[in-house]
């Protein structure tokens, strides 16, 4: 069956149409037969593109002003008789929409009703930034496709098989109580993905294993995965705790924040800015937010860029140790995202102290990878394997709307692991 | 018509206020048109506007995609015509009666009657510069307060013969924006200035008597009510002559004493001490408008 998957952010819209059925994913055999987006909602020039394999790829320049006319536009391409893939529109046989936050009301991608999208506007207070953006796309969606069904894939569910002692803030319990202030964790669909491929690579069950998993990209963060469950990530309450990230600080003192607002003025708005937008790769080296960049920079010898390099890998290398303690041991560990597919330099380093836990880098294997596949880069006699698996969020969010559909999508939640209320 | 898009937005006049609406107008996802009398006038508003960019970005309010995107989405001109493609037009022009007018008057018969123009003001009267229009309806009143940039109040206004429909789409308009619209009937002043003058023309008045320093009266005000500003500094950054020039305006718009601008406030304003801009007001200020002389009392403090 076609799966259409729909990203929708503030100004964007990413879709991909995927071929897939239980069948194919148990074969590992679903794919994309077309994927695209559209630019600059709200604009006179957004652009809408579609890439399909095997051809060139197609772009339009045109004024679309809402999400509900991106959505339009897409379907529209979709069908287009030379661009398009599709015969007509009703070859779509469900839609997957990547939902960023699922709060504690969901732990596991669902079905769309009307209870279940009140029960997602109910945690826009949580994801101001994206959940609006994400129901726009939503409604869009099942007014122009009312006929199929739509599946909500949640960012933060893979999480919630967290315990209290992995999602708890050391604050006052009202402020759990009251406000949901917690860890919830993100990128739970790619942890989730390169979590199972990993244990399929190793050829051993997932329920066996204990893996990893360092999702670096635009943002970084990384997951405990023990036995295919979440027991902790290095994301909190947003996506701002944890790993240095390109623009954001990751984990410090919050004792920092009333001082540096007092002291400099701030206001919250630019207090927040400063944490999001001017930290991390790029507010340590003042050179950029690109790890490529940053990578030049030291080989140029440009000693802020080493620090923000440095201070970037041993943030990994530490939670790796963290997390290896947390489940009694690790099998694997696992690199994805951006920088984490394609940085041999921030492996390298970031596992070079890593010995006595019995990692054996390939330092040969990690520097020559084959782009796009899924590869052991450890010696054969390393005790623990380090993996890198591209993620592929589209997939798995397409792979969830069959699994609803067909009724085995299985809840991320695990017994007793609920905090008093 | 309040169902109407607003996509382009036409600001009229590039003084401080209206760089600041222009910026806010660009950042919430808006086409701007800022116009000034001059293409020269023009290319130098758009590089105090980029320089103010700057500002923020050093501040870590802004990126510099960010400042990016928010100068593509602002055309610079010196063509009144461009004002004709909006949905909604803003004058920002300085607070002189004449000169409001007679911009209103080219305005109204320039653009099509359904286009709303507001009126940027704080003292002057709505009804009053719509009067003799062909269509003074379209006239609604907009007190922005500066920086407009985060300020999260606007104050609209209606005026004797304001239509719904525009008075709506101002509203609309400043929702857009993030901010919360108040609606108000017109009078002089409106909320903010009306209530604001007499404070700071009092704290000036006890300056003059004596009671307390100038840095004491603000001190006083700032940690006994947790002003952010006290109000001495605040007349400084907004301009004592713009302040004497709003009591003067509110006094004869009122016959009310409380509106009369104190001797000190005339005093400072004669000798062209006007504030931070000018380098000196009640208190002193280097070229960045950092303030010189404050005391050490007056420092963020924690806990």
């Amino acid at each position: 069956m076609k799966i259409l998957v729909l990203n929708c952010g503030s100004s964007s819209v990413k879709f991909q149409v995927i071929e897939t059925s239980l069948e194919m994913i148990q074969a590992n055999k679903d794919s994309a037969i077309a994927k695209g987006s559209v630019e600059r909602i709200g604009m006179s020039d957004s652009r809408l593109s579609l890439e399909v394999p095997g051809r060139k790829t197609y772009q339009e320049i045109s004024e679309i002003l809402e999400h509900r006319t991106a959505v339009e536009r897409i379907l529209k391409v979709l069908v287009h008789p030379t661009q398009g893939v599709l015969g007509k529109v009703e070859e779509i046989e469900a839609v997957g929409h990547r939902m960023v936050h699922g709060g504690e009301k969901f732990a596991s991608s669902v079905l769309v009703n009307p209870e279940v999208e009140e029960m997602i506007e109910e945690c826009v207070v949580l994801a101001p930034l994206h959940n609006p953006h994400n129901l726009r796309g939503l409604r869009a969606a099942q007014a122009l496709l009312s006929g199929v069904p739509h599946v909500a894939v949640f960012d933060t569910a893979f999480h919630q098989s967290m315990p209290p002692k992995a999602f708890l803030y050391g604050l006052p319990y009202e402020l759990y109580t009251r406000h949901k202030i917690r860890r919830y964790g993100f990128h739970g669909t790619s942890h989730r993905f390169v979590a199972i491929h990993t244990a399929r690579l190793l050829k051993r069950n997932l329920e066996d294993t204990r893996i990893v998993t360092c999702h670096l990209g635009n943002g970084c963060s990384m997951a405990a995965v023990k036995q295919g469950h979440s027991i902790d990530t290095t994301m909190g309450f947003t996506p701002l705790e944890g790993l240095l990230m390109g623009t954001r600080t990751g984990d410090m003192d919050p004792a920092v924040l009333p001082w540096v607002m007092a002291m400099e003025e701030l206001t919250l708005a630019q207090l927040n800015a400063m944490l999001n937008k001017h930290s991390g790769l790029y507010g340590l080296s003042g050179v950029s937010s690109d790890m490529r960049e940053i990578q030049k920079a030291c080989s140029d010898g440009n000693r802020r860029a080493k620090i923000a390099f440095d201070i970037f890998c041993y943030r990994i290398t530490k939670y790796i140790g963290a997390y290896a303690a947390a489940m009694g041991g690790v099998d694997a560990v696992t690199f994805t995202g951006g920088i984490g597919e394609n940085s041999a330099e921030v492996r390298e380093q970031t596992l070079a102290g890593l010995g006595f836990l019995g990692i054996e880098l390939d330092a040969e294997k990690n520097r020559n990878l084959p782009r796009g596949e899924e590869v052991i880069i450890t010696t054969p006699a390393s005790r623990v394997a380090v993996a890198v698996v591209p993620t592929n969020e589209e997939r798995v969010i397409a792979r969830d709307t069959v699994r609803v559909l067909g009724g085995v999508m299985p809840s991320f939640a695990v017994p007793d692991n609920e905090a008093p209320r | 018509m309040s169902e109407r898009e607003l996509q382009h937005i036409g600001v009229i006049g590039g003084g401080m206020m209206g760089r600041s609406i222009a910026t806010k107008v660009s950042q919430a996802g808006l086409q701007v048109v800022v116009r000034e009398i001059s293409s020269e006038r023009a290319e130098e508003v758009k590089a105090r506007l980029a320089a103010a960019l700057d500002h923020q970005i050093e501040r870590w309010a802004l990126t510099q995609s960010e400042k990016k995107a928010t100068l593509s989405r602002i055309e610079f001109t010196a063509d009144l015509d461009k004002a004709a493609s909006c949905e909604v037009v803003i004058e920002t022009i300085h607070e002189d009666f004449e000169a409001k007018r007679a911009l209103l008057a080219e305005l109204d018969a320039l653009l099509d009657p359904s286009i709303p123009v507001i009126v940027n003001t704080s003292t002057l009267s709505i009804t009053e510069l719509a009067q003799g229009l062909a269509h003074p309806e379209r006239i609604v009143g907009m007190h922005f307060l500066y920086p407009v940039t985060t300020t999260r109040v606007v104050e609209v206004v209606r005026g004797q013969v304001t239509a719904n429909e525009a008075f709506e789409l101002a509203r609309k308009f400043a929702r857009i924006l993030g901010k919360v619209p108040i609606e108000e009937f017109e009078s002089p002043g409106f909320v903010t200035t009306r209530v604001m003058l007499p404070l700071v023309n009092e704290a000036i008045q006890v300056v003059m008597e004596g009671v307390a320093t100038a840095a004491e009266v603000d001190l006083c005000m700032k940690l006994g009510y947790d002003f952010r500003l006290g109000p001495l500094e605040w007349a400084d950054r907004i301009g004592l002559h713009k302040v004497h020039n709003w009591l003067d305006h509110l006094f004869q718009e009122t016959g009310d004493p409380k509106f009369r601008p104190c001797p000190l406030l005339r005093k400072l304003v004669r000798a062209g001490h006007n504030g931070a801009r000018w380098g000196q007001g009640f208190f002193k200020y280097d070229e960045e408008r950092n303030r010189l002389d404050r005391p050490p009392d007056d420092t963020p403090q924690l806990g």
